[in-house]
């Protein structure tokens, strides 16, 4: 009820009527698995530089129907965060601006279900350009995937203290490391992550 | 593109497409999970995907439910079944949790189109894939083998001229020393004229009073006398030199090495060292010189040789040895009254590295030598010095069960057809892989002749003896569960799940059909020639047994490299996947071959 109702006051805020479309129930079977690297880990004052996305229908993740793009700075990116991701400043000459990749997000998104690893924080973030762009939140359903892995392994260990970093998560359910800190390669591990735990008969140890 | 599918790149077969390949998969492509236990393709199905393991394993079955492949990590299946558009005649079960590629067929189809090699990766024949991986080999470690020096006597004269002389004189004086270089002599070093600088000064258009200083390089590279000729090799070739002055400790001139020299004394080394056996005049001299036959085995390995070549001539080498030995040691007397054979694999001529010295006298019945002991003695003295180590069965002529006269040995023989036990019928093998390599010939072949006479007339005999390949597990069984042993974890006894069955197997069969061979290569072809094996199952026996003594002659060398004892264990997860490949398929012609074998000599009758 208080959901419903928050959900048709975000609508109000509406200012493009392009993106109605995010407001409609869904009812597809597929899923989005989102990763964005920024300038810093707070959402108020830092930048998004890249997005990468990934559908994933059933058991299967559609890497032929991927998302990923780097989005061109207005100030330069500090090292330290360079360090995290290495973009670098000459790497994102040839990205887009930021509200033109916010555009071809939600384009990409629709109104599918986001799932993320830590995703509030992926959230807060294309949230940070969407309110003042069309004066709304991402509607969109969400699932955290490191919330699916904390269930299954509370089960197992009730008084337990969960381990939820990433790694610790990729290499209990044994899933092929690639390269971190892309936004695409970190969307795809988290999709395989997804699959593993919805899907797997096995139990955690 | 995801790197996920940038890594499929780094095996074959996609290691041989290129980026606008990628791009069409990258466009088709998906990522899919199963759980285990998944059927992903049933028999009388038909693939409409290929599958890429990108984690996890896929098993699949026979129309029996018997296990008969398993796919690991990088693994791909269903391309040649649909390239050859058969329906699928064995089940596909997820094995382990499976994540992969699928690949739609008519991306694939494309793909075998427009990439023949990667189409024809598909439909390579075990030598083909063999050769692949030689290939692959020539570039390995070369080992600690190259150490041969540069000595003076594959030198070329040289010819020294001042800076200031003019080309044409320069070059007359060459011609005279006929030298293939001209050195310039600077008075701050050498420069050094070749064909490359005389291309130059041909075109230069006015000639004709050029001095040779003009047209030099200058510094020269040199490399001191005494220098590896490993060193100097990699030298010439990273840097393409083709003519390489070399000087002595006070720098100067000795002469040049070529190129060309330097890739023949390589390939030369094997003639070389024969012919210094021949030459030997001394017992001292031979052992010096046998000592190298070791070194060889390594070049030879490295430069992707094939084993059976290499066996086949370090088998000469050893041949020629012991008979120079024998010559040495042996009592002139010795030499028309005993017969020298060599037995187990060095009878088949099948040692790849070191083994065993496995030999035995036969001696005519009136002859009886008082100098047995004596004599034997300082001939296994000899081998141990030269590096064979002792037979651990005690297979060597001081035993007294290995030097006895002719009919004591046949009586030996009517003794192991009679009572059938599992120590003679190891003995009849290891004697009937036997090969005479001195003294009267005549002698082992009275022998040989009366053990297959004295098969041929028990031929039940053969069931006893053929029994053996059966007491080791089969090795495809071990393959699909990768760790069966305890302790050797991912990997397997080559010899006893694989090299022993088919030995054996070929070794009752040319004994049942009197093959007088004793190189199971040579068994094969006989097995082929009287019309038992058909050509196919010939060719694939032979490519297995290259198959499996290369990897294990691989593995030898390695844990040689390593300085650990040498094993049969060859581990499966140093191995490359390719190599994977080719061993499965070796396991599964010799299992097969193994079921013929159950077969014919109807062994699950044998108790």
């Amino acid at each position: 009820m208080f959901k419903k109702l928050q959900a048709s006051w975000n609508k109000k805020g509406l200012k493009d009527r392009k993106y109605e479309f995010l407001f409609e129930p869904y009812d597809g079977d597929e899923i989005v698995v989102f990763d964005t690297e920024t300038t810093g880990l707070n959402p108020k004052i830092d930048n998004i530089v890249s997005i990468g996305a990934i559908k994933i229908k059933g058991n299967k993740i559609l890497t032929n129907d991927s998302f990923h793009i780097l989005v061109i700075q207005d100030r330069a990116i500090s090292s330290e965060s360079i360090k995290i991701h290495q973009i670098r400043n000459c790497d994102i000459t040839e990205g887009m601006p930021i509200k033109e990749a916010i555009d071809n997000f939600l384009d990409f998104i629709g109104n599918r279900k986001l799932a993320g690893y830590y995703l509030e924080f992926d959230i807060a973030m294309i949230n940070r350009y969407l309110k003042p762009m069309y004066g709304i939140k991402l509607p969109n359903q969400q699932e955290e995937v490191s919330a699916i892995y904390y269930d299954k392994k509370i089960a197992r260990i009730p008084q337990g203290n969960i381990d939820l970093r990433f790694d610790t998560i990729m290499n209990e359910l044994s899933i092929p490391k690639l390269q971190g800190h892309d936004a695409l390669n970190d969307a795809t591990m988290t999709a395989m992550m997804y699959l593993k735990l919805k899907y797997s008969k096995q139990k955690l140890n | 593109m995801i790197e996920l599918l940038e890594k499929l790149g780094d095996y074959p077969p996609f290691s041989l497409l290129d980026n606008v390949a990628f791009s069409k998969i990258d466009a088709s492509s998906v990522v899919a999970y199963y759980t285990g236990e998944t059927v992903l393709v049933d028999i009388g199905q038909s693939f409409d995907k290929i599958f890429v393991i990108i984690k996890g394993s896929v098993a699949s079955y026979n129309s029996n439910d018997e296990m008969i492949d398993i796919y690991h990590e990088h693994d791909t299946f269903g391309g040649i079944a649909y390239l050859k558009s058969l329906p699928v005649e064995s089940k596909f079960i997820v094995h382990e949790e499976l994540i992969c590629y699928e690949i739609p067929t008519s991306t694939f189809a494309e793909l075998c189109n427009d990439y023949h090699s990667f189409r024809d990766y598909f439909f390579h024949s075990l030598a083909q894939k063999v050769d692949n991986i030689k290939t692959k080999q020539e570039f390995s470690s070369m080992g600690d083998l190259m150490i041969a020096r540069v000595e003076r006597t594959l030198l070329h004269s040289v010819c020294i001229v001042p800076a200031k002389t003019l080309v044409t004189v320069a070059l007359k004086q060459s011609i005279e020393y006929s030298s293939s270089v001209i050195l310039v002599d600077n008075s701050n070093g050498y420069g050094i004229v070749t064909d490359t600088n005389l291309r130059k000064y041909i075109l230069l258009e006015d000639n004709s009073s050029t001095a040779i200083g003009d047209v030099q390089t200058t510094p020269i590279v040199s490399i001191k006398e005494d220098e590896l000729l490993f060193n100097v090799l990699m030298l010439m070739t990273q840097q393409s030199i083709k003519h390489l002055p070399v000087v002595n400790d006070s720098n100067e001139i000795l002469g040049i090495l070529e190129l060309i020299d330097v890739v023949s004394f390589f390939s030369s080394q094997t003639h070389l060292i024969t012919a210094q056996i021949e030459n030997s005049t001394s017992l001292e001299s031979l052992i010096l010189v046998s000592k190298k036959v070791i070194i060889i085995i390594d070049a030879l390995h490295s430069k992707g040789v094939k084993t059976r070549y290499i066996a086949k001539l370090i088998s000469g080498i050893n041949k020629k040895i012991y008979a120079k030995l024998f010559g040495f040691i042996a009592p002139a007397e010795w030499h028309n009254k005993s017969a020298l054979i060599l037995l187990g694999s060095e009878g088949r001529e099948e040692q790849i590295l070191r083994t065993d010295q496995d030999n035995a006298i036969i001696f005519e019945d009136s002859f009886n030598p008082l100098d047995i002991n004596e004599v034997t003695n300082s001939f296994i003295k000899a081998l141990d010095e030269i590096g064979y180590p002792r037979c651990k069965g005690e297979v060597m002529m001081i035993n007294p069960k290995w030097h006895q006269n002719l009919s004591k040995y046949k009586e030996m023989i009517d003794d192991w057809i009679e009572n059938q036990s599992s120590d003679s019928m190891m003995d009849m093998a290891i004697f009937f892989d036997s090969l005479c390599v001195a003294g009267n010939a005549k002698l082992y072949i009275r022998l040989r002749d009366s053990l297959i006479s004295g098969v041929k007339s028990h031929p039940i005999i053969l069931k006893h003896f053929a029994k053996s390949i059966e007491s080791f597990d089969e090795a495809l069984g071990i393959f699909s569960t990768f760790s069966t042993k305890k302790g050797h974890k991912n990997e397997i006894d080559i010899k006893k799940t694989a090299l022993f069955p088919l030995i054996h197997g070929v070794r009752s069969l040319s004994l049942e059909f009197g093959i007088v061979h004793t190189n199971t290569f040579e068994r094969i072809k006989e097995l082929n020639n009287i019309g038992f094996l058909s050509r196919e199952d010939a060719l694939e026996m032979i490519e297995s047994l290259e198959v499996i003594n290369t990897i294990r002659l691989h593995s030898a060398l390695k844990q040689q490299q390593l300085g650990d004892e040498i094993t049969n264990f060859v581990s499966l997860s140093n191995m490359g996947k390719m190599q994977r490949d080719v061993l499965k398929d070796a396991l599964k012609t010799i299992s097969h071959f193994k079921k013929l074998l159950k077969y014919h000599f109807q062994l699950s009758m044998v108790s």
